[in-house]
């Protein structure tokens, strides 16, 4: 067998093809993808690719930004409106793996890799499937598994622009820079009313199987000014309900060990 | 931005010479960057066919059945391979130059011995297909106990990892389980030293992970010839080993290379041109044999694990006065190169210093893990490495800075060195004192003003009285009984005495000037004299360069044996005498230093 690849009109299309053939497996950017074909996965025999130049529009509907998932990291780079994004976009690999992956594929990216999505995550990310249907960023993770049934064919992620530039802060820690693998990234949206911060969101990449929110850490954060004592509380509960994973990158002790640091560094740099 | 020390040294060195200290463009860089360069896969071939291995999934195990009767039914495999049509199944790199045994076989037959071992080999259209039917190769294994420790294999009960080699060591001079340095007597002066500083260390192996994975393509040419395109740095080694291997004549082999997308060592071992190959003469088609990033990472031979224990005996002023080394080297599940790393990082030891008593006990060892071969000065960097810890650890035990410790003890002209041969050319303290100058690093005036050229020699020219032994004869790790991890030697527990012979070696004065022509000493060899027990100490001066190792290191068997006579031995000369003009310090030849 070799493989197919199969060109589609429409993410419809795409989505009734992806659920009739359990082998077949959708083809973004091709950088995780195409990275398992070259390595001779057998899971799977067929590429199913979208042609819809809709994937790759992006907008502004109030104050939410609407990317298409098909939009790579250099689009998005070139792209004035989604500049609070630019951080996030540019510490994904180098440039040639910014020039084709998108922000649809690192939904799907497996730890360690995926900071994208932890910096939409902290934005109150949706994300807006093929048959039109929305879904909290922080849901679809949360049930991202491939033995789950057919995946989503994910066409847009709407995510709130933050009010201004000051509120937004993303930190990507790696030991190889700039081009290295996460050992963790955070992601903060700290909007401020009056001096308090309000609707706080923090996320976090490559502490769990998927991005996820640092609830307790918000919790501490929520309602207090960002200063030294909240964000030594915050630190305090940086680990709740997170079991790092050991990989190749670092150890789940090491792990452990240095994101209360760097989250602190973080609100530390937003508070300045 | 390199700076040229030429006031150093300069009464030695023409400062004539075209290229060396010349900016010079290296002779492929254009085909490089413009991206002209040709590799092996840069070539196309119609009806390129592609080969894949079924490999072990265990450290060790024996193989009960192979069936690769659904996988030859799959849709575009050509043929399938195994153990049964490799004409000669068993090889060993070195044994083109006749060192060591034939070892590995190319399909696994009857056993695999490590994690990767290719068993079965699939040829097919595309690289998928012959993934597939490699998927499809039934293999029925009997797991067995596995051995992933140097020091554990080398216990009586560990299991066998390597048939050829039943002890799990490399067998040395036919005699030994082990590489023996013997200089001077570590034992007695232990017993003088102010201090013993003694430590372990280890090294992982490390993956040389090229650019472009270790691969080639065979294809049919015309008479009767096969043509490899192949990523191989050893383009002789691989040509002789596939003609072996398959029973052909060289004459039928024609191999390009030349262009190697990184090597480093990691492509001198002949793994994919007899398969490759062999394909092609079964098939007649064009096969493509490449290790994918997988494959490169897990079954091409690493860079092999180490494991060091050195002993040192110090001098409160920080003199090391003995240096006692027991090294393992991880070579995995078959020789390939291990074998020759331990005799050159023996021929490397005690580093870079002068240390009157030397010993040493090198182990080539066999467990199952991925096999190891060359990398980057094998069998140096790992010792190098450790020697470099242990300076810092005596430094520190004797309260000195580290690199003053170094320049007292460095090499200096006229020394003799552990394996009998006077250190010339050295460089050592005036590299450091400038490392030291241009790193802010403060050393005192005393060690600003040592010189290679001068305090070596005499004293330090003496080949001292010198004890041997003869532990560690092979087989003798399986000896029942014997529980101590690397069999062997274990000078400070019990060395037998009726085992110690000692060596007394005469010849004329350090002093004594000689002409470059002369006749090599006498030289009385241990046969010739009553066997010692226990001879005191003799500290008969040897002329610097009477040697009885030509190869560079010495064993206590070369040493029970006649020696041949050594090489025209250097003129010895006053240790600060300027050296004529011409008498180059650096060879023009080789950019090197001469030796």
């Amino acid at each position: 067998m070799s493989i197919n690849s199969l060109v589609c009109s429409s993410a419809t299309e795409a989505a009734r093809l992806l659920g009739s053939n359990p082998r077949a497996r959708y083809f973004g950017g091709g950088t995780l993808v195409m990275r398992a074909i070259n390595e001779g996965d057998q899971s799977f025999d067929t590429i199913i690719r979208i042609n819809d130049p809709e994937l790759t529009q992006m907008q502004i509907a109030g104050n939410r930004l609407v990317i298409g998932a098909g939009v790579t990291m250099s689009a998005l780079l070139r792209h004035r409106d989604a500049g609070f994004l630019h951080a996030a976009a540019r510490s994904v690999g180098g440039p040639a793996i910014r020039h084709m992956a998108t922000v649809g594929g690192n939904l799907f990216a497996q730890s360690p890799y995926g900071d994208f999505a932890t910096a939409l995550l902290a934005l109150d990310a949706e994300v807006i499937v093929a048959d039109g249907s929305r879904m909290a960023l922080v849901d679809f993770l949360a049930r991202r598994n491939p033995s789950s049934g057919p995946t989503p064919v994910v066409t847009q992620v709407s995510v709130n622009r933050p009010a201004s530039a000051g509120d937004f802060w993303f930190l990507k820690v790696s030991r190889v820079k700039p081009k290295g693998i996460s050992v963790m990234s955070f992601a903060a949206h700290l909007p401020r009313a009056a001096n308090q911060l309000q609707q706080v969101r923090v996320a976090v990449g490559a502490m769990a199987p998927t991005p996820v929110r640092m609830l307790s850490v918000e919790q501490a954060l929520e309602g207090h000014a960002l200063d030294a004592a909240s964000i030594e509380a915050a630190a305090r509960v940086a680990l709740e309900g997170l079991t790092p994973p050991t990989d190749a990158i670092a150890t789940s002790w090491y792990r452990s060990e240095v994101a209360p640091v760097h989250l602190k560094r973080l609100l530390t740099g937003a508070m300045r | 931005m390199i700076e040229f020390r030429k006031d150093l040294f300069a009464d030695e060195r023409d400062d004539n010479l075209n290229e060396v200290g010349q900016p010079t463009r290296r002779q492929d860089i254009l085909g490089h960057v413009t991206g002209r360069s040709p590799f092996f896969d840069d070539h196309q071939f119609d009806g390129l066919t592609h080969l894949k291995c079924v490999r072990s999934p265990h450290h060790r195990a024996r193989i009960r059945h192979v069936d690769t009767s659904a996988a030859e039914r799959m849709p575009g495999v050509h043929r399938v391979l195994t153990e049964r049509d490799i004409p000669v199944n068993r090889n060993t790199l070195l044994a083109l130059i006749n060192f060591g045994k034939d070892d590995e076989p190319v399909l696994a037959s009857g056993q695999v011995n490590y994690v990767g071992d290719p068993v079965v080999a699939v040829i097919a259209d595309t690289e998928r297909q012959a993934r597939d039917a490699c998927a499809a190769v039934r293999v029925d294994y009997e797991v067995l106990p596995h051995v992933l420790d140097p020091e554990e294999a080398l216990l009586p009960d560990a299991p066998v990892v390597n048939e050829t080699y039943p002890n799990n060591s490399f067998d040395y001079h036919e005699k030994y389980d082990h590489q023996k340095l013997r200089f001077g007597d570590v034992q007695s002066a232990f017993a003088t030293a102010d201090k013993i500083v003694e430590a372990r260390y280890q090294m992982s192996p490390i993956e040389h992970a090229p650019t472009e994975t270790n691969g080639c393509i065979a294809v049919a040419e015309t008479n009767d010839r096969i043509a490899c395109y192949t990523s191989t740095q050893a383009l002789f080694f691989s040509l002789g080993t596939v003609a072996k291997v398959l029973d052909i004549s060289t004459a039928r082999l024609h191999f390009v290379g030349g262009t190697v997308g990184g090597g480093f060592g990691g492509k001198v071992d002949t793994v994919v041109e007899p398969l490759a190959i062999l394909g092609c003469l079964l098939t007649g088609r064009p096969v493509r044999f490449v290790y994918d990033r997988q494959e490169e990472m897990q079954v091409s031979s690493p860079r092999g694990a180490e494991r060091w224990y050195i002993k040192d005996g110090v001098m409160n002023d920080g003199r090391i006065v003995a240096r006692e080394f027991r090294g393992y080297f991880d070579g995995g599940a078959y020789t390939r190169l291990s074998s020759y790393a331990v005799i050159k990082g023996t021929a490397h030891l005690p580093g870079p210093y002068t240390i009157p008593n030397v010993s040493s006990n090198v182990y080539g060892v066999y467990t199952n893990r991925t096999p190891a071969s060359a990398m980057r000065g094998f069998g140096i960097t790992g010792v190098d490495f450790a020697i470099e810890c242990q300076m810092d650890r005596v430094a520190e035990a004797v309260g000195m800075d580290p690199v003053e410790l170094r320049l007292l003890n460095a090499y200096r002209d006229g020394d003799m060195k552990a394996h009998r041969r006077e250190a010339k050319n050295c460089a050592l303290i005036e590299c450091m004192q400038v490392a030291a100058e241009k790193s802010g690093w403060a050393i005192s005036d005393e060690f600003k003003k040592l010189s290679s050229l001068s305090g070596g020699g005499g004293e330090r020219a003496i080949i001292p009285h010198t004890v041997t032994d003869e532990h560690g004869k092979i087989g003798s790790s399986r000896a029942p009984g014997n529980t101590i991890p690397g069999s062997g030697y274990q000078p400070a527990a019990a060395p037998s005495l009726a085992a110690a012979a000692s060596t007394t070696y005469t010849a004329a004065p350090a002093a004594s000037p000689m002409p470059a022509s002369a006749p090599a000493p006498t030289h009385a060899p241990v046969s010739s004299q009553p066997p010692a027990t226990q001879a005191p100490p003799s500290r008969t001066p040897v002329r610097p360069g009477a040697s009885s190792a030509p190869g560079g290191t010495v064993n206590a068997d070369s040493a029970t044996r006649p020696a041949t006579p050594p090489p025209s031995a250097p003129a010895s000369r006053p240790a600060t005498s300027a050296r004529p003009r011409n008498n180059n310090r650096f060879s023009s030849l080789f950019g090197t230093r001469r030796r």
